[in-house]
C-alpha cells in the first residue's frame, strides 16, 4: 500500500475545520481522482500528502513511512518521491521551458550530465519539443501545464500528485492533458488528482473519493462513479 | 558532488545579482552608507582616543625634595621611586636646572641676579606607566622621607580621567548601536530580495531542495553585496580622511591617528564587517522563507 491515512483530521488555528476523521488507502499503480465541493477539504488532503501540512490527530503513511513522526531534515526525501502540478501552472516566469524542467533537477543536486540525457526527454514525452528557448509567458495555458507535468517528472516520482491541473484550460485542452496523465499512469505513476470537472471524471472511469464537509463521502472503484 | 554543487550556489547567486539590479543596487547602497556611518564614527573614536592618550601621557609628578636633605640621601629617594610599581621614569632635576628652565619659561636672561639665591628645590619628574596611576603613585611618593609636597595637578587630571572615561563609553555605545542599526537596514533590504524570490523558493522546497541548497546562493549574494558595499565605504573613507591629513593638519595641528598600519587595519576590519553583515543579514532573513 502506497498511501494510507488513518482517521486524519485537521483544524486549522483559525478554528477551520477541514478535514474530520478520514481514512482511506491508495495503492501503488492507482489513478484515483478526488472531488468534492470546495471547501471540502480536498487541498488540505493534497498539501497533506507533501506535508506542507500536518494532521491534527490520526496518521498518515507514505510508503510506510509516517509523515507525521517525520523530522524537518526527511521532508526533502519524501517530496523527491513525488511530482506536484498546479492549477496555476507556478513556473518561474524568468526560466525558459527548458530552464523550468531542468530547475526540478538541478535544486536537488542532480549531475549535470543527467539533466542534459533527460530533459530533452521529458520535453519529447509532453510535446513540446521546439518550444525549448520559450519563456512561459509565450506559451498557451495548455503548452504551461505541460511543462508543469514534464517538471513534475524530472525526478521520476513515484507518485504524481495534481492540484485542479485543468481548472484554467478550456474543455479541449484539458482532455490533452488528462490523455497525458493517463498515459503517465499506464507507465507505472500513481496519479492523485483533485479536480471540479465532473464531466472529465465521468469520462474517465476511474477511481474517484468524494469529500464532502471534510468527511469521505464515498468511495467509487474504477467506473462506478456515474453522477 | 560538493564542488559541483558550489558551482551551481556562485552561479545563481550571480545570476540573481544581475537580473535583480535594482535590489542589488539598494543593498550595496544600504551597505555602503552604513559602513560609512559606521567608518566615520570608528575613525572619530580612533582620533578622540589617540586625543585622550596624549593628554594623559602628559600627566607627570613632580616631587619637590625637602632643602635639608643630604645630595646622598637625594639619590637614594630617586632609587627609591623608581621601585614604585607601576613607575616608567624618573628624571632628576637638580634646583640648578630647575631655575634655568624657569629662565627660559619667563624669558627673564637674569632671573638668578634678580632673586640672588637659588630659591627652588631638587625635584623628581616621575611618569607612570598608566597615567591612570598617577593619584595612586603620587601618594605613595608622598610618604617618602625626605619628600615636602607632590604635585601632579591634583583635581584636574581625575576631571581629565573622568571625562575621557566618558568619551569613551559613549563612542563606543554610539559604535555598537550604529553596528546593530546596520545590520537591521541590511537584513531588511535582504529580506525584499529574498522576498521577490519567494515563489522559487517555495517550489524549490516542494521539489524537495534542503534548507542548505536554497540558502547558499543567497548566502554567497549577502556575502558579495556586503564585501562590495563595504568596499566601495572604505574607498570614500580613505579618499576623505587621506584629504583631511593632507589639508586640515598643517591648518588646525589636530592630532590625526597617520598610522599606515593602524588605519590600514581598521579599513580591513570595515570590509570584514560589511561581510559579515551581508551574512548575518541573509541568516536572518531567509530562514522565514523555508517554514514550508
Amino acid at each position: 500500500m502506497l498511501i494510507q491515512f488513518y482517521n486524519v483530521s485537521k483544524i486549522y488555528p483559525n478554528g477551520v475545520k477541514a478535514l474530520n476523521d478520514v481514512s482511506l488507502k491508495i495503492d501503488r499503480g492507482e489513478f484515483v481522482f478526488l472531488m468534492g465541493p470546495s471547501g471540502a477539504g480536498k487541498s488540505t488532503l493534497i498539501k497533506m500528502l507533501f506535508r506542507e501540512e500536518i494532521p491534527t490527530r490520526g496518521q498518515i503513511f507514505i510508503a510506510s513511512r509516517s509523515i507525521v513522526r517525520m523530522k524537518r531534515k526527511e521532508i526533502p526525501a519524501l517530496r523527491r518521491s513525488m511530482g506536484i502540478i498546479f492549477q496555476d501552472f507556478k513556473l518561474l516566469e524568468n526560466k525558459t521551458v527548458y530552464e523550468n524542467i531542468a530547475f526540478a533537477m538541478e535544486v536537488i543536486g542532480a549531475k549535470p550530465s543527467d539533466i542534459k540525457y533527460r530533459v530533452p526527454e521529458l520535453i519529447k514525452m509532453v510535446g513540446l519539443k521546439g518550444k525549448e528557448r520559450c519563456f512561459p509567458g509565450e506559451l498557451s495555458g495548455g503548452e504551461q501545464q505541460r511543462v508543469g507535468i514534464a517538471r513534475a517528472l524530472a525526478n521520476q516520482p513515484l507518485v504524481l500528485i495534481a492540484d485542479e491541473p485543468t481548472g484554467n484550460l478550456d474543455v479541449g485542452t484539458s482532455n490533452e492533458i488528462m490523455e497525458l496523465l493517463y498515459d503517465i499512469n499506464r507507465k507505472g505513476t500513481t496519479v492523485i488528482m483533485a479536480t471540479h470537472a465532473r464531466e472529465l471524471v465521468r469520462h474517465a472511469r476511474k477511481r474517484v473519493i468524494m469529500l464532502e464537509k471534510g468527511r469521505v463521502a464515498g468511495d467509487y472503484p474504477d467506473g462506478e462513479f456515474l453522477a | 558532488m560538493i564542488l559541483r554543487n558550489f558551482n551551481y550556489f556562485s552561479r545563481e547567486a550571480f545570476r540573481s545579482l544581475s537580473r535583480n539590479r535594482l535590489l542589488t543596487l539598494a543593498t550595496i547602497s544600504t551597505v555602503c552608507i552604513c559602513m560609512l556611518i559606521l567608518g566615520i564614527a570608528v575613525l572619530i573614536t580612533v582620533n578622540a582616543s589617540n586625543f585622550m592618550q596624549h593628554l594623559e601621557s602628559d600627566v607627570e609628578i613632580v616631587a619637590f625634595i625637602d632643602k635639608s636633605v643630604m645630595p646622598s640621601q637625594v639619590q637614594l629617594i630617586g632609587k627609591e621611586i623608581s621601585t614604585i610599581q607601576g613607575v616608567k621614569r624618573v628624571k632628576f632635576v637638580s634646583k640648578e636646572e630647575g631655575l634655568e628652565q624657569l629662565q627660559e619659561k619667563m624669558g627673564n636672561k637674569n632671573l638668578k641676579e634678580t632673586i640672588g639665591e637659588n630659591p627652588l628645590p631638587d625635584t623628581y619628574e616621575v611618569q607612570a606607566e598608566n597615567p591612570h596611576d598617577v593619584p595612586e603613585i603620587a601618594r605613595t611618593i608622598e610618604k617618602i622621607d625626605g619628600i615636602y609636597k607632590v604635585k601632579y595637578g591634583q583635581g584636574v587630571v581625575e576631571r581629565l580621567f573622568e571625562v575621557t572615561k566618558w568619551v569613551r563609553i559613549v563612542s563606543i555605545t554610539v559604535i555598537v548601536l550604529l553596528a546593530f542599526g546596520a545590520v537591521f537596514l541590511v537584513a531588511t533590504t535582504i529580506r525584499l530580495a529574498i522576498f521577490s524570490r519567494r515563489k522559487e523558493i517555495y517550489l524549490m522546497k516542494l521539489i524537495g531542495a534542503t534548507d542548505w541548497f536554497i540558502r547558499w546562493p543567497f548566502f554567497i549574494e549577502g556575502l558579495v553585496l556586503g564585501t562590495f558595499g563595504a568596499l566601495v565605504a572604505v574607498g570614500i573613507l580613505a579618499l576623505a580622511y587621506n584629504s583631511l591629513i593632507n589639508n586640515m593638519q598643517m591648518v588646525f595641528f589636530l592630532p590625526l591617528v597617520v598610522k599606515s598600519e593602524v588605519i590600514n587595519r581598521l579599513y580591513l576590519s570595515l570590509v570584514g564587517i560589511g561581510a559579515l553583515l551581508g551574512i548575518v543579514g541573509t541568516f536572518i532573513s531567509v530562514n522565514r522563507f523555508l517554514k514550508v
